[in-house]
């Protein structure tokens, strides 16, 4: 039985053209029907070097379904690389040609001796959401553009975390990565974002590792890539935001890269102190605003929410009542995302649901007792619960409707600060 | 002037359906009747015992080639007795979606007016089983009422027909579509008539009529002719006849009961059909 999805939080599969769009100079084709990227239309940040949402094509219509799209889409990719200067064309195929069964698959093999690499992913909105769509397209550049490399590049990390815009922080949270990783003396690789591009795609296969910071979001490209490139792969679940789960990250990482153990603590020392500078300098502030409750919720996909749940208790010594997962978790990978739940300092442990369906979750938060005005954390459909539940809302999760996040970041010690000051900034306007 | 009768002909591939359509058609045309035949199959072979060969151009290949301002009289052909002749065509082998192909022919008929209300029958001869959504076509949205299964006593034939009547009765649930019965395409099979007859009796229809095996049909559709045109006065012309007489007169519209495959199979075993052995003989 079909249901309706009360107050969605991501898109489908076909909305990873914003992965590829996270790409400098790479453009997505679309062979689907008219309208398909009109999706990504609320959605900011990705104009300049190409549309927004305005991409090559095919817009099939109903005579293509009955003979087949493969003639349109040829020409689409032709006339696109006439066209438009990109240095990576990505076909994605949406519902009706994967219905219908076009073979894409043929016609992007025609242009393998295009002037610029054309490749596809499979992205039909049936397969699953925008996640999913996210993995296609990686897959896609591993499977067809990527080739096992005989060099190794010593310290070389690639770095995978964020879903681009889907996760509203990802320029700023890569970055921050990047900077992190830097300082344990490894060369990161990024391909998303800011000076990144197709050089930095293909410097993918020489990495020494590759390192995912993701609950589930990714795991399988890490598998392929570990067959096919024959790169191991660290999985870091969460998010490091703050002090706690930053140095844990940077020891993890360390160890597993062969740092040597006084260079990282080191590392941390410095950091930390940094870090606890400012925490104690606005202790009073934490402790005085006795207004806001110690019990929060997290209402995001499992990136966010685990990083920030962890954040909010092992830093803040806030306590959490149930935090909601709505990416659509596979439920092969529910399981372990719940056990990271539960390794939280203090013997405390967070309880989760994977409930994608808004009413439910707004019912629950309602149905709760926070012992005061609740901390939510969540997408801009929070803010309405918030109202009723008189909580402290802020927006850090898709849809984010009235911020506007461009460069800033909550990884790392700097990332934790950020959103303090965010939580905060929500919490004394209780004063005004 | 009556409703149109809109008839669909179901039945495994190979089973003999365009063949049992056009033959009827012809004898209800000799009847006076006004007929349209549209062939509901990417080969386009519905229609060719009518028109005395592949004549015309399917919808699909004409909204192909010549856009969307499509004619009738580009279409509709005029075949044997004033027949009228409609093939959907569909797309080439291995691409696109054929069953849409059936759902986009129809629907342009539809718009073009080719169901004028002088007809008497409209007959949908659809190709093999009922696959996908675009295949039930002519049994949805009150298009064809009445389903004709055109079955054999060989086992894959009366999978097919109790596959297909699972279709039928989908649609009966919603729409008005019904069962009138199945028409047996003989292969000479031992104790066919029985077989048909319990297999009917267990579908929740009847054996409509038995179209015994003769070679003259195999004549016929090579000289590109319906039996009763090729040889008016044989054998094989009359049950043709007496095959339009029984759709003509048939008032039994059933919801049918599909089986089990394992009832089914109880039912080929009873009439020594899962043991066929050496004196299985076509």
């Amino acid at each position: 039985m079909a249901k309706i999805l009360d107050k969605q939080r991501y898109k489908c599969a076909m909305s990873a053209m914003q992965t590829v769009q996270a790409i400098d100079r790479a453009i997505p084709i679309l062979h689907s029907g008219p309208g398909c990227a009109q999706k990504l239309s609320s959605s900011s940040g990705s104009s300049g070097y190409f549309s927004p949402n305005i991409y090559p094509c095919t817009s099939i219509n109903e005579k293509d379904v009955v003979f087949g799209g493969v003639k349109k889409l040829e020409s689409t990719i032709r006339h696109s690389l006439d066209v438009i200067d990109a240095d990576l064309y990505v076909v994605l195929t949406g519902c009706i040609p994967e219905i219908v069964g076009d073979n894409t698959e043929e016609v992007v093999e025609g242009f393998k001796d295009a002037k610029k690499p054309v490749i596809y992913a499979s992205t039909a909105g049936f397969k699953g959401n925008n996640y999913k769509g996210h993995e296609e397209v990686i897959d896609s550049i591993v499977d067809q553009l990527l080739e096992p490399s005989d060099i190794r590049v010593k310290n070389l990390v690639n770095i995978w975390a964020d879903v681009p815009y889907q996760n509203e922080f990802w320029h700023g949270n890569f970055r921050e990565l990047e900077r992190l990783i830097e300082k344990l003396g490894l060369v990161p690789n990024i391909i998303f974002g800011y000076n990144k591009g197709l050089s930095n795609v293909k410097k993918i296969p020489a990495a020494q590792f590759n390192l995912l910071i993701s609950p589930w979001v990714g795991l399988n490209n890490m598998k392929k890539m570990e067959q096919k490139l024959k790169i191991p792969y660290l999985h870091y679940p969460t998010l490091p935001i703050g002090a706690f789960e930053t140095s844990k990250f940077l020891r993890t990482v360390g160890r597993y890269a062969g740092v040597p153990e006084e260079k990282v603590e080191a590392i941390i020392e410095e950091q930390e102190a940094y870090y606890y500078y400012y925490i104690e300098r606005y202790a009073d502030l934490f402790l005085e605003t006795r207004v806001m409750s110690k019990q929060f919720t997290v209402v995001s996909d499992a990136h966010y929410a685990l990083g920030i749940t962890k954040f909010l208790v092992n830093d803040l010594g806030l306590y959490p009542a149930k935090q909601f997962v709505v990416d659509d978790t596979p439920k092969g990978n529910q399981e372990a995302v719940s056990s990271y739940f539960k390794d939280l300092n203090y013997g405390i442990e967070a309880e989760v649901s994977f409930e994608t369906d808004g009413y439910k979750i707004h019912n629950e938060i309602k149905a709760h007792d926070y012992h005061g005005y609740p901390l939510i954390l969540g997408g801009y459909w929070e803010k309405e619960v918030a109202k009723q539940t008189n909580a402290h809302f802020l927006n850090v999760s898709w849809p984010v409707n009235e911020r506007l996040i461009m460069n800033s970041y909550y990884v790392g010690y700097d990332g934790g600060l950020k959103l303090i000051e965010d939580i905060y900034s929500v919490a004394k306007t209780r004063f005004n | 002037m009556g409703e149109i009768r809109q008839i669909a002909i179901y039945g495994k591939g190979g089973i003999g359906k365009s063949t049992t359509t056009q033959n009827l058609t012809a004898g209800l045309v000799e009847l006076g009747k006004k007929v349209m035949v549209v062939g509901c199959d990417p080969k386009a072979d519905s229609t060719r015992l009518l028109l005395g060969g592949l004549a015309q151009k399917t919808v699909l290949d004409t909204l192909r080639e010549e856009g969307d301002g499509v004619k009738l009289e580009r279409i509709l052909k005029e075949g044997f007795g004033g027949t009228r002749c409609v093939e959907s065509g569909g797309p080439e082998p291995g691409v696109g979606c054929a069953g849409r192909g059936i759902i986009t022919a129809i629907g342009l008929l539809e718009n073009l007016g080719a169901y004028t209300e002088d007809l008497d029958y409209v007959f949908y001869d659809v190709l093999g089983d009922v696959v996908c959504g675009g295949f039930a076509m002519p049994m949805r949205e009150g298009k064809a009422k009445e389903i004709y299964i055109v079955a054999s006593g060989e086992m894959m034939a009366l999978y097919a027909a109790n596959n297909i009547a699972k279709g039928v009765k989908r649609f009966a649930k919603t729409g008005g579509v019904r069962l009138g019965g199945i028409i047996c395409n003989s292969r000479n099979v031992d104790r066919e008539m029985d077989l048909l007859r319990a297999f009917s009796k267990e579908l929740g229809t009847k054996l409509l009529y038995y179209v015994p095996r003769d070679n003259i049909v195999q004549h016929a559709e090579i000289n590109r002719k319906t039996v009763i045109e090729y040889r008016p006065d044989s054998k094989q012309a009359g049950e043709y006849r007496s095959l339009a007489e029984a759709v003509m007169e048939n008032k039994d519209y059933t919801i049918p009961t599909p089986m089990e495959q394992e009832r089914l199979e109880e039912i080929l075993l009873e009439f020594g059909l899962m043991n066929i052995g050496d004196d299985y003989k076509i």
